[in-house]
């Protein structure tokens, strides 16, 4: 029967960046991604009408699909996000929050929409030259020889997200191990294009967080436990294995569609049989003692390669096909009829049980350097354990993204005053040139360099959840929180060091407030201290993607002047 | 009885009013984007007028008419849709007013409403007909003097060289259209990374549509949307990306170079097809077809794994190392090209093997047994590539004869989003089919073609040529294709100052006084809508440009004397040569005073081409929107059942029905 439905026609709002309603919307979501971001960020609780699974995150790629909304504006922002996020597994908060401030602080300064979209695009392109410039004074070149700046960069991942509830010296072991998984799937000695490794992450509920570990090679889990004898008899040297690729259950699935007519009498399952016993027969002769199958294998093959100690494992799908021949060097055997070349074989080094509470699994070890390696992770709980998972493959991700370039930003705010204070000074010196350019009036043009600066501002100050007060020194523009119920004569008594760790206070220190009129100067750069390392690190690439991501959203809502919503 | 709607000319104006009002939020050089969600709930963002107007899922009929217009003259130019519905509503408006003041004094009109719309369907045909008979002349004389010419030899050499290649027309006219569809900020960055793939894609010694036509045909395999990044990441890459990862490990050897086939169909023989019947038998075993010998199923499928075995061992005979498959190839396949060291790409679409058959050379395989020589294809690399979250099979070619100057090179569009991506392909593919209309010489329209044959296979000729200097003057830029002229408004005054000029000399001659007088002064006026709203966000300005143009046109020209054609030829005559400096200021008078040059040089381009084509089709769609009356609104029963029950009560089914 068909069915045809009437299309109705479109609802239509003509300029809806002046609709209060939309506005109200937009700075509800501002409010909320606000109060996620950062490691004393608030978490989240998500659950549907249907009284499903709760999700509890500050994670901006859990949170932000969650976030339904019949609004196109929020959706814009959102896929946007969402798709920096899936690139580059970072900063998706930082995005969103100033992609929202600018949004707010064009509608507030005023500024007709193709001025402020022309102001907000040459101020991002000052900023991307002075982070990609070699004097850009709030980066730091990640040196390879040393893990500690890499450990510090996947520690700032961690620690922001505070749903894996991890204490300080579980955030340093994970941290460490991140990068340890990370610089075993780098291979050394191979010459030529360098293809990195992989990473298998597998998870295991109910156990302290200290009890993770990363192995090199490959675990698989076992699935009956009348093997372990074997794998203990088995001699520790490199033992031969295969894989196959194609189902080993029987069936033919490759002959087509026609209908296949059987006599009475002919028992074609069995000639199958036979067939996959003539398999095992060639297994056994070859001396294989690892047989490991992405489908399903018939029981009775099963039962006979045991027979013949060979340890048997199937049904290990198709992510781990790969993963294991580089391992093994095997190559993929999906022939039934035909004797399997000797080439095809792979070797492991050695097989062991590890155990984790209750899961067994198997080891294999690669037969030489390999760029595998498994990295179980525990603990205590589920939804604190599915974050970690998550948080992991964002740090691997954002290691990754330091091979391309070697360079981190200083995190804790300091990145963005920085920046902020150096775009007020250079956009005040080149203002003669600028203007005219950019075709609009000295006074809007100043008014969109504010309303930038101050939405970078914002997305530091945010960091503080706890009623500080945010500042940024007068000499090298990093970012300070001061406690609110700490009450001291002097400002600078109770500040400490900045929020990336990299400069102390000192009494001949001046501060000013953020957000508030304070004078403009050049930052200067920082005097290189050796014993001074930085506590946090923002990864380079995913921070100026974000900022580009942020900007030109913004810009986008921003020319948005007529809105067609189609109500089907 | 059907439910009638009489339409009068005011709901005319009124529907048309209200579309208008929704494009102009998005018109001109100041103009924004609109949001727009689909039914699937995904958020799109445009500037296309096409892309608007379709969104609005409009009901009354009449409205869908002008859009489905709309549609039609934007698909062939990919340029204009919003200036389409701001000429048409103020043309509508102009003759409504008309037709208010003097309605048509007959005593065969019922009522003064009849007698409205009757004298506006005359001024509209008046007006199409004018157009279609004298626009072109008008044009030619008018306003080509006053624009250059294209020339594609000159675009393409000028690119290559080191220098000022803003200064470049195609790339100005380019700009000019992105500017207009995805504003301000990323203009530049499209028409440059535009002209480049153009200049990539050049054949030659061919004409320029055919390049222009081979990238609009193969635009789909052509480019890779990828969301997540901005727009400025957005790159040419060598060579063809197919959308498809490998099947099998891709290759680590970097042996060079590679070879390739491709397949359409299986490579496993699949014996055993729908309806077929295979038999087996325990004494007297025979199959169907082939009446082959065997003893179980087992041999028969031992039977495809040997011919498969076959076809690979032919493969490494010839030395293949990557296959790509237009469908999907059983484990037994990808399994034994592993063991070959083949790599295997599955399902490619048939639009990307058609242009890698292309620019290869190498044509598919049908029948595996079947692989000869000419079906291998010589890459010069064939590697993975990670753009945004997909990884794509990554192919360059050998260079072969008779392709020498093209680099075949594909085009990574970033966005933030697949709005966005999608959003800049279009304007992407739009900006190609303004490029080939603009290359579409003005007058050749069906009713002037058998006079003006002659005259443009001269042109086209001279064209080749690289321009016969001492081509008559008058047909040479008359017929020029590619003709451009000063974006902002000066086509539109240069035209209305043609049209008056025509007007008053009319009005001199008795028989057609009245009409001709009339019909070219509507549509002067109706013109100046455009530079009108162009500086609507400053009136002022459109003030000091309208004098200017005036000034100037009084200062500078008598395009119609012989004396200047002749000039003027030899101008174009330099303009192929690149180092001419400033090809935007094609008047005849090299003393031109400099406010006039740079104000030339700071606007954009525009098609001369385009801009007429579209004024035919407003015209058109006006006058046909004026000859309708009335609306009946019938009733299409969806199945026989609803049917019985809408016959038994008609009034019930204006909603549709449900089943």
């Amino acid at each position: 029967m068909s069915r045809l439905a009437k299309k109705s026609p479109s609802l239509c709002t003509d300029l809806p960046l002046d609709n209060a309603d939309i506005c109200n919307k937009l700075n509800f979501l501002r409010q909320l991604l606000k109060s996620c971001f950062g490691p004393t960020g608030r978490l989240k609780q998500v659950h549907n009408n249907i009284e499903g699974h709760v999700v509890t995150t500050s994670t901006s790629s859990v949170l932000l699909p969650a976030i339904s909304s019949s609004q196109p504006f929020i959706n814009l922002i959102k896929t946007s996000i969402l798709n920096h996020v899936s690139r580059f597994s970072d900063c998706g908060l930082f995005a969103a929050i100033l992609c929202l401030s600018l949004i707010e602080q064009a509608q507030q300064s005023g500024l007709r929409g193709n001025v402020a979209i022309r102001v907000n695009k040459h101020l991002l392109g000052l900023c991307t030259t002075y982070l990609q410039g070699e004097d850009c004074g709030c980066k730091v070149k990640l040196d390879f020889c040393s893990s500690q700046n890499l450990i510090t960069l996947a520690r700032s991942v961690i620690s922001s997200k505070p749903t894996c509830v991890l204490t300080e010296p579980e955030t340093l072991y994970i941290s460490k191990l991140a990068v340890r998984a990370f610089l075993l799937t780098v291979p050394c000695n191979s010459p030529g294009i360098v293809s990195l490794g992989k990473v298998v992450t597998m998870s295991v509920e109910g156990h302290g967080v200290l009890n993770s570990a990363v192995f090199p090679g490959l675990l698989l889990d076992m699935p009956d436990v009348f093997t372990i004898d074997k794998v203990k008899n088995l001699p520790s040297d490199a033992l031969r294995m295969v894989l196959f690729s194609a189902s080993l259950a029987g069936d033919l699935s490759e002959l087509g569609v026609g209908i296949i007519e059987v006599p009475s009498g002919v028992d074609t399952d069995s000639q199958i049989l036979d067939q996959l016993l003539e398999l095992g027969k060639q297994v056994v002769k070859d001396e294989v003692k690892l047989f490991v199958c992405q489908k399903v294998i018939h029981p009775v093959l099963q039962q006979y390669l045991r027979s013949h100690g060979i340890i048997v494992i199937e049904r290990v799908g198709i992510t781990l096909m790969e993963p294991l021949t580089q391992l093994t060097g095997a190559q993929p055997v999906a022939t039934l009829h035909t004797t399997i070349p000797a080439k095809a074989y792979g070797v492991v080094r050695d097989l062991n049980i590890r155990t984790f509470g209750s899961k067994k699994m198997l080891h294999l070890h690669p037969p030489g350097e390999s760029a595998i390696c498994t990295m179980i992770l525990c603990h205590r709980n589920e939804t604190m354990l599915s974050e970690l998972k998550v948080v992991c493959q964002k740090t691997e991700h954002v290691l990754r993204l330091t091979l391309r370039e070697p360079s981190a930003l200083l995190g804790g705010g300091c990145t963005e005053t920085h920046l902020a204070a150096y775009i007020r000074h250079k956009s005040m010196t080149e203002i003669t040139e600028t203007v005219p350019a950019l075709g609009c009036s000295q006074t809007e043009y100043l008014l969109g360099v504010e309303g930038f600066c101050r939405s970078l501002e914002a997305v530091a100050t945010v960091l503080e959840h706890d009623g500080g007060n945010s500042l940024m020194d007068l000499t090298h523009a990093h970012h300070w929180t001061h406690p609110a119920d700490v009450m001291t004569e002097h400002m600078g008594d109770g500040l400490g060091s900045c929020g990336c760790g990299l400069v102390e206070s000192n009494p001949n220190q001046k501060w000013t407030y953020l957000n508030t009129k304070g004078p403009q100067f050049s930052p200067a750069p920082l005097s290189r201290n050796a014993t001074l390392q930085p506590r946090v690190l923002d990864s380079f690439t995913a921070k100026l993607n974000a900022m580009q991501v942020a900007v030109e959203t913004a810009n986008l809502a921003l020319d948005v002047r007529y809105l067609i919503q189609d109500m089907n | 009885m059907l439910p009638v709607e009489r339409l009068h000319l005011d709901h005319v104006v009124q529907t048309v009013c209200v579309l208008e009002s929704v494009v102009l939020r998005s018109f001109g050089p100041e103009g924004g984007q609109v949001l727009f969600t689909r039914d699937t709930g995904q958020a799109m963002l445009s500037r296309s007028g096409t892309r608007i107007l379709t969104a609005l899922r409009l009901e009354h009929p009449l409205a869908r008419m002008v859009v489905e217009c709309v549609l039609k003259h934007s698909t062939v130019t990919g340029d204009g849709s919003k200036t389409f519905i701001l000429l048409l509503a103020t043309l509508l408006r102009m003759i409504h007013k008309m037709a208010c003041k003097d309605p048509n004094v007959s005593h065969a009109y019922t009522s003064r409403q009849t007698a409205e719309a009757s004298t506006a369907r005359h001024l509209a045909d008046k007006i199409h007909a004018f157009a279609l008979e004298e626009l072109d002349d008008l044009i030619i004389l008018g306003v080509i003097p006053y624009g250059c010419c294209l020339s594609w030899e000159n675009f393409t050499t000028k690119t290559t060289l080191p220098g000022p290649s803003n200064n470049h027309c195609v790339q100005k006219l380019l700009t000019t259209f992105f500017h207009s569809r995805l504003g301000h900020s990323h203009c530049d960055f499209m028409s440059k990374l535009t002209c480049e793939l153009l200049t990539h894609w050049k054949f030659k010694s061919d004409l320029p549509p055919l390049s222009l036509q081979f990238v609009n045909d193969n635009l789909d395999a052509l480019h890779t949307p990828v969301s997540g990044f901005p727009i400025s990441c957005s790159r040419l890459i060598e060579g063809q990306v197919i959308h498809r990862d490998f099947a099998t490990p891709c290759p680590q050897s970097e042996r060079k170079p590679v070879k390739a086939a491709v397949f359409t169909g299986y490579l496993q023989p699949k014996l055993l097809n729908a309806g077929q019947v295979l038999q087996l038998g325990c004494e007297e075993q025979w199959m169907e077809e082939n009446s082959r010998k065997n003893r179980s199923i087992v041999h028969f499928s031992a039977w495809t794994e040997t011919s498969l075995k076959c076809v690979f061992a032919n493969m490494q005979s010839l030395g293949v190392s990557v296959i790509l498959s237009a469908v999907k190839q059983s484990a037994a396949v990808l399994a034994l090209a592993a063991q070959a060291e083949m790599c295997v790409v599955e399902c490619v679409s048939e639009d990307e093997l058609s242009l890698f058959a292309q620019l290869s050379g190498a044509s598919p395989v049908s029948d595996s047994w079947m692989i000869e020589p000419e079906h291998v294809a010589t890459l010069t690399f064939c590697r993975p590539i990670l753009l945004g979250a997909h990884r794509y099979v990554h192919v360059a070619f050998q260079n072969s004869e008779d392709r020498v100057t093209v680099e075949p090179c594909s085009l990574v569009i970033c966005g933030l989003g697949e709005g966005q991506t999608e959003q800049y392909t279009c304007a992407f593919r739009d900006a190609i089919r303004m490029l080939l209309s603009t290359w579409e010489p003005v007058g050749m329209t069906a009713t002037r073609a058998s006079k003006r044959t002659l005259l443009s296979n001269k042109s086209t000729s001279s064209h080749m040529d690289n321009q016969i200097p001492n081509t008559p003057p008058f047909q040479q830029c008359g017929v020029q294709p590619g003709c451009v002229i000063p974006a902002g408004g000066t086509f539109e005054f240069l035209l209305q100052h043609a049209l008056l000029q025509y007007g008053t000399s009319c009005s001199a001659s008795v028989d057609t006084a009245m009409s001709g007088l009339a019909v070219s002064q509507i549509l002067a006026n109706a013109l100046l809508i455009v530079p009108r709203q162009i500086y609507s966000h400053c009136p002022r300005r459109f003030l000091q440009a309208q004098t200017r143009f005036l000034t100037f046109i009084q200062n500078h020209s008598h395009p119609f004397s012989l004396v200047y054609k002749q000039e003027h030829s030899s101008v174009f005559g330099e303009s192929a040569c690149p180092l001419e400096e400033d090809k935007l200021t094609k008047h005849c008078y090299t003393e031109a005073d400099m406010s006039t040059k740079l104000f030339m040089l700071d606007s954009g381009l525009e098609s001369v081409s385009c801009k007429y084509q579209l004024l035919l089709a407003v015209l058109q769609c006006l006058s046909s929107i004026l000859h309708v009356d009335t609306v009946l609104h019938t009733h299409t029963a969806l199945h026989s059942k609803s049917r019985r029950l809408t016959n038994t009560s008609r009034e019930d089914t204006e909603d549709e029905t449900e089943d």
